[in-house]
Order: C-alpha cells, then structure tokens, then sequence
C-alpha cells in the first residue's frame, strides 16, 4: 500500500533538502545526549519525523532551523528523562561566586589571555564544560554557538521570547566560560606560564603596557 | 553612556552581532576607554570559538545510511531487505561479518569470535566515530613529532607508513585518565576513509585487548567493535592502537606497513 504524499520524488526531495543537515544535527545531540548511541538515535528521530511532517514545512523556508525545532522537541519530550541532568535552578545558584577574581587572574597572566587561554585548554575541557551546563543553558549555547543561528532563530526553535534567550545564552556562556577557568586552573594552564617563564613574560608584558600608553597618547 | 555593567549584559548580542549599527555604535564608544571590557570581548568571542571548534562533529557514515534506509522504510512498508540490498555499505558490513566468521574457522585463534570488549577499546572506537577537530595538522611526520614533544609528557613516537596512510594531523585526549595523542590518518586509495593512531602512555605493561598476532615480527592484538576492527601493539611502555573500518586483512596490512624508528 503506497502512501501517496511520500512518493519516491518526496522522498528525494526530503533527503536533498534535509540530510545536508546531518552533521550539525549529530554534533548538537551529542552534546544533548552526552553520548553517540543516544545522539544517533535522536538524529535518527528527526529526521523521521521531519519526514512525516513534510508537507507542513514551508517551502523555501529555513530547512535547518525547522530540523532543529523538531530535533529539540524531540529530545525534551523523549530523551530528556533519559538523560539525566541537573537543574537549571541548581546551576544557576552555582555561578555566583569566583567569576570576576578568575577573569583578572588571566588578564595579568599572558598578552592574548584570551586566545593564549583556550589554545592551552583540550577540546575534550571544552566538551566536558558544555556537558555540564544545565539543559536549559546547554541548548542555547549549542544553537547560537555551535550552529550560529540568530536570537530570532533560536526563539522559534525553542518557542520562547527573544530576551529569554539574550538571558540565558548570557547566564549560559558565563557559566562555561567559570568552568573551563577551572579546568585551567585544575591543570595548571592558568597558573604555569608565569611560574616557569616569568622573566619572558614580564617582558612582554610591559612592552603591552608602553603598547597601550602609547595608543592611549 | 553605557557602564561596565551594562555593558557586560550586552556582550552576547554585540558579540553574536545581533545589534544594529547604532547599538554598536554604543558599545563601541565605551569600549574606547575600557581595557577591562576589550578583554571580556576577546574572552567572550574566543569562548564561542573554542565552543564551536570543539563540538562540530561529523556524523558517522552509519548513521546516514540508516537514516536513509528508515526513510526508504517509512515510504514503502516491508521493502526493507530490499534496500539493504541495493545498500553496498550494508553488503559491505554484511561481508566483513562473514570474512570475521571465515577467519576465526580458518585460523587458530584462542579466543571466542567477536573478542572480549574492553573498556579501552570502545572508548578508543568512540572517540574515532566522532572524528573530533584536530589541535594541529601537519602532514609530516617531523613537525607532528615536535609538536607532539611540546604537549605530552611522554615519548610518543609517531610511526611512519611506508604506504597507504596519509598523515593528517594529531589531537590530544584522555583515555582512562591518561594522557594520549590521536594521529589521523585518511587514505587516499580507499576513498579518503578515516583511520585513527593512538599513542597512549601504559606503564602496567598489561597485554593490550583482542587476539594475539604476529605481524612482521610485531606482536599485536587484534579486536572488534562496533564494526570497526582495533589492532593494538606494544613499544615497551607505550600503546598504540589503530582504528579503521576497514576489514582485517586490510587493517594488519597497515600495521605491515608501519615503521617505528
């Protein structure tokens, strides 16, 4: 028995449009799901049901934005209680603290801290750091980040005002941003340079300083 | 005109630049003056750098072709064999099962079929699905090796091989809390497929998992998952590891070729 909306040209339609789109939607359920069997399992979810729901897309609408919808619905709905996670409300207690004494640690510690600071940090660091972000805060990291979609964007995926998501993608980079400080600090990164090459380092740095007492007339 | 604090709540969007020119403007004028908040900037546009440097992945070929092969399922109930028919990558899986099961009648192997999983191997297989950023490329094995000396602490050798793998470049990781490099490899006759080296520092001297081989007076251990084939091998203290899906015959002709000077 055919189904006549999914004839075979639909089919190659879908896939044309849609499976460009694998590997974002992969990289974003890994870090949803925090592990390949889930995440290959929800990918394999969405693009299902996009299927299904085929004749609802508009045409010549934003393809990847409107996988993303049902990739995250998908993933609240089904897999959330799965994967266990914390609350937003836990981790939004936890950020308080060290923020602004960790920020100028680095600022005195290298000429580019900031580049100089993740080059130094493992991709892994940077992974772990997302994982443990609360959901809520994970996700508009991964869609403004990882995917670069618009705050405009991102509140039609998620279905929620836009300066909802300003908040929480400002509360959720603050967050990421404390925990891979600490992961610096854990490994060492953070403090090393200035124990070991102080001499080099004072250099440069005043040459910083005369650099910006310059600029500064 | 706009304080540190105001602007500090502004970072995202002027980051993300989702402000219009007069808002930039704004932010712009402020940031003139204010080393503190350039900083935060920087920090803020490199924190979603290293955020979208790590996190890109790339789907494993299996999953798009079950993703295909469901779709082909939803159009046309019951047409499945069908499709896994017409599917070379599932014949290709389907044959690689079998050339195992033919292997393991052939050959005198002390273990039962599809060897005991480790931990170790299913994390390495993982990390090589997920095909993760690379921290440095290069092409050659010289300036990997010095890299490598400046980010481990201990003497990864980066093997040579007399053919096939190309050298694509080197990622640092963690397995089991060690330290360990992944080299990554494509080779150019097998349509660029992917395979990961990984050095990892192993002072236990325990017997790497699999099935005991010899390879050109190598001794190696040979073990499946997830359809992908491991050979693992010793060099006094540390292990390597290479991971392909390739089938086995092809993965210990790799090993063949590799020289460790």
């Amino acid at each position: 028995m055919l189904d006549l909306k999914h004839t075979d040209r639909t089919r190659r339609e879908f896939e044309g449009l849609a499976l460009e789109h694998l590997d974002p939607l992969y990289s974003a359920a890994l870090r949803l799901t925090k592990n390949e069997r889930d995440a290959e399992d929800l990918v394999q979810d969405t693009f299902l049901r996009a299927f299904r729901f085929f004749d609802k897309f508009e045409r010549g609408t934003n393809m990847k934005a409107w996988l993303f919808k049902i990739l995250t619905n998908t993933f609240i709905n089904r897999y959330r209680r799965r994967v266990k996670e914390r609350t937003v409300v836990e981790g939004a207690a936890r950020e308080q603290s060290s923020e602004k004494f960790i920020v100028r640690e680095t600022a005195e510690t290298a000429i580019n801290p900031e580049q100089y600071f993740f080059d130094k940090l493992l991709s892994d660091d940077v992974l772990r750091s997302i994982d443990a972000l609360p959901i809520d805060f994970r996700l508009v990291v991964i869609l403004a980040d990882l995917q670069e979609f618009s705050y405009k964007e991102i509140a039609e995926i998620l279905d929620c005002p836009v300066g909802t998501v300003m908040s929480r993608l400002y509360r959720g980079r603050k967050l990421l941003q404390k925990n891979l400080m600490s992961y610096a600090v854990e490994q060492g990164v953070l403090a090393a340079p200035r124990a070991v090459e102080l001499g080099a380092d004072a250099e440069a740095e005043a040459d910083v300083l005369e650099f910006k007492r310059r600029a500064r007339g | 005109m706009l304080d540190c604090r105001e602007i500090e709540s502004f970072l995202p969007a002027y980051v993300d630049g989702e402000f219009d020119a007069y808002e930039r403007a704004e932010v712009e004028s402020h940031l003139a003056d204010c080393a503190g908040c350039q900083h935060a900037v920087r920090m803020q546009a490199a924190l979603k750098d290293a955020v979208k440097r790590a996190a890109l992945a790339i789907a494993p070929i299996e999953l798009r072709h079950s993703v295909q092969l469901a779709l082909r399922d939803e159009e046309l109930p019951g047409s499945r064999w069908d499709a896994v028919l017409h599917n070379p990558r599932a014949v290709g899986l389907a044959a690689a099962a079998v050339g195992a099961a033919v292997w393991f009648l052939a050959g005198g192997m002390s273990h039962p079929l599809f060897t005991r999983h480790s931990g170790l191997v299913d994390d390495t297989v993982a990390m090589h699905m997920r095909g993760l950023p690379l921290d440095y490329a290069a092409t050659d094995v010289g300036s990997v090796q010095q890299w490598l000396q400046g980010h481990l602490d201990f003497a990864a050798r980066v093997p040579r091989f007399r053919q096939g793998p190309a050298l694509q470049g080197v990622r640092l990781s963690q397995l089991h809390s060690r330290p360990a490099a992944v080299l990554s490899y494509s080779i150019p006759q097998a349509d660029g497929r992917r395979v990961s080296l990984f050095i990892v520092d192993d002072p236990d001297n325990a017997d790497p998992p699999g099935t005991a081989r010899r390879v050109a007076d190598r001794q190696v251990w040979l073990s499946r998952s997830r359809g992908y084939n491991v050979v693992s091998w010793r060099n006094e203290e540390i292990v390597y590891q290479l991971i392909s899906d390739l089938d086995e015959g092809d993965v210990l002709q790799l090993v063949q070729a590799v020289e460790l000077r």
